[in-house]
């Protein structure tokens, strides 16, 4: 395949797991264009590097502002945002425009087969299939990607 | 904070108007009622924060040990970062199965062996692989779920990692079942053998053999010629296998 890589942005406040991130966006394919640590930082580098795709943590440096990071994106930036987080009950029912979530702990391997699914999906505008093990979607997006028909075909 | 162990005031002797009295009453059990419930809303809020706390942990633990295999270069040193980085994501895939259910006291074990084996078959990266799962619907305690989770993960990645040298392809098998007294879990791979698989990974074998002894399970490694075929019995509420 060669196509333009997703550029994704990272938003989460602990280096280390940003930096492991970085590694399986490479490998996943992925671009990273920058890592954000605040809610600032986040809509500041999502309105400049316009990412196809934001992975946003709910509690950031400066609080729990994940989620009013991730309406944001969705209604500001044109990007599509994906919860990772330890907090996934606590996620509003339409999860601020988000497509969904990758519950922590998540595994690496879990993690590199979210990001092929959504960049099948983000690329083709319908899932390839049922989410891998470890993604979440979201009620708006499980509709905008046809997975309601798909269920009811297989 | 209140005391919520004290019994409310004893009421007043004479004698107040029935109605009176009553809606004293009414007023005292109105207020225990709110106390209570508050009580209640701060330790599940705080039940929530260790929740979150320990998933985050576990994600740091994770992260911290694939880093570390990043930078390696010895095989020897890789492979043992690899298994320990099984064994916590085996403790953190409990953890989040756990929480996820309405009922924290029990533990699906099945619904861990498949988002176990979705992990290792993408991390193990092998499509010459065929897995096969039969699982029946097995509940254990919760306190059951880490040890009998690691030993699961060990005999797994046992069978993905050492009896397929790479080129030779094989099945995996895991199964479930649940007998009167016991519930058996069969993993069995027609790779290599148990001579080979064994030596490869002893460390693995003794975390095998001891928490088998902690949760009181019967441990078998058969020859299935080709391959090994493992057999855990894991007794119901204590009974002995």
């Amino acid at each position: 395949m060669n196509e333009r890589p997703l550029g994704v942005l990272i938003v989460e406040d602990e280096v280390l797991l940003a930096t492991e991130l970085e590694f399986l966006l490479d490998e996943a394919g992925c671009r990273a264009l920058g890592h954000a640590m605040t809610a600032d930082e986040a809509v500041t580098m999502a309105h400049d590097l316009h990412p196809d795709l934001a992975l946003v943590d709910v509690h950031l440096a400066d609080g729990p502002t994940g989620v009013e990071v991730a309406r944001r994106i969705h209604q500001d930036c044109g990007g599509v945002a994906l919860f990772m987080t330890a907090n996934v009950k606590r996620l509003p029912d339409d999860f601020a425009g988000a497509c969904g979530v990758i519950g922590k702990p998540y595994s690496g391997n879990g993690v590199r087969s979210a990001l092929h699914y959504l960049t099948a999906c983000l690329r083709d505008g319908h899932a390839p299939g049922p989410p891998p093990v470890g993604l979440t979607l979201s009620p708006d997006y499980i509709a905008l990607w046809g997975l309601h028909e798909l269920a009811k075909a297989s | 904070m209140t005391d919520l162990s004290q019994p409310p005031e004893p009421e007043p002797r004479g004698d107040p108007s029935p109605g009176q009295s009553r809606r004293d009453l009414e007023q005292l059990v109105a207020d225990r009622t709110l106390e209570l419930t508050q009580a209640l809303e701060q330790k599940t809020a705080l039940l929530h924060e260790v929740d979150h706390r320990v998933k985050n942990n576990l994600q740091l633990i994770s992260s911290l040990l694939l880093l570390q295999n990043r930078r390696v270069a010895d095989p020897a040193v890789k492979a043992a970062l690899r298994g320990m980085l099984d064994r916590v994501n085996a403790i953190a895939t409990v953890h989040r199965r756990l929480f996820q259910s309405d009922d924290v006291e029990r533990f699906d074990v099945s619904a861990f062996v498949r988002d176990l084996v979705a992990d290792v078959v993408g991390s193990a990266g092998r499509d010459d692989i065929a897995f096969s799962l039969d699982l029946e619907r097995v509940d254990v305690a919760a306190s059951k779920a880490a040890p009998l989770a690691l030993v699961i993960s060990e005999l797994l990645s046992n069978a993905t990692r050492h009896a397929f040298p790479e080129g030779r392809p094989g099945r995996v098998f895991v199964g479930i079942t649940r007998n009167e007294d016991a519930f058996r879990i069969e993993i069995s791979d027609d790779g290599v053998g148990m001579p080979t698989s064994a030596s490869v990974n002893g460390f693995g074998l003794t975390i095998i053999q001891l928490l088998c002894q902690q949760l009181k399970a019967r441990f078998e490694a058969l020859d299935a010629s080709p391959g090994t075929r493992v057999v855990i019995t894991l007794p119901v509420n204590g009974a002995r296998p």
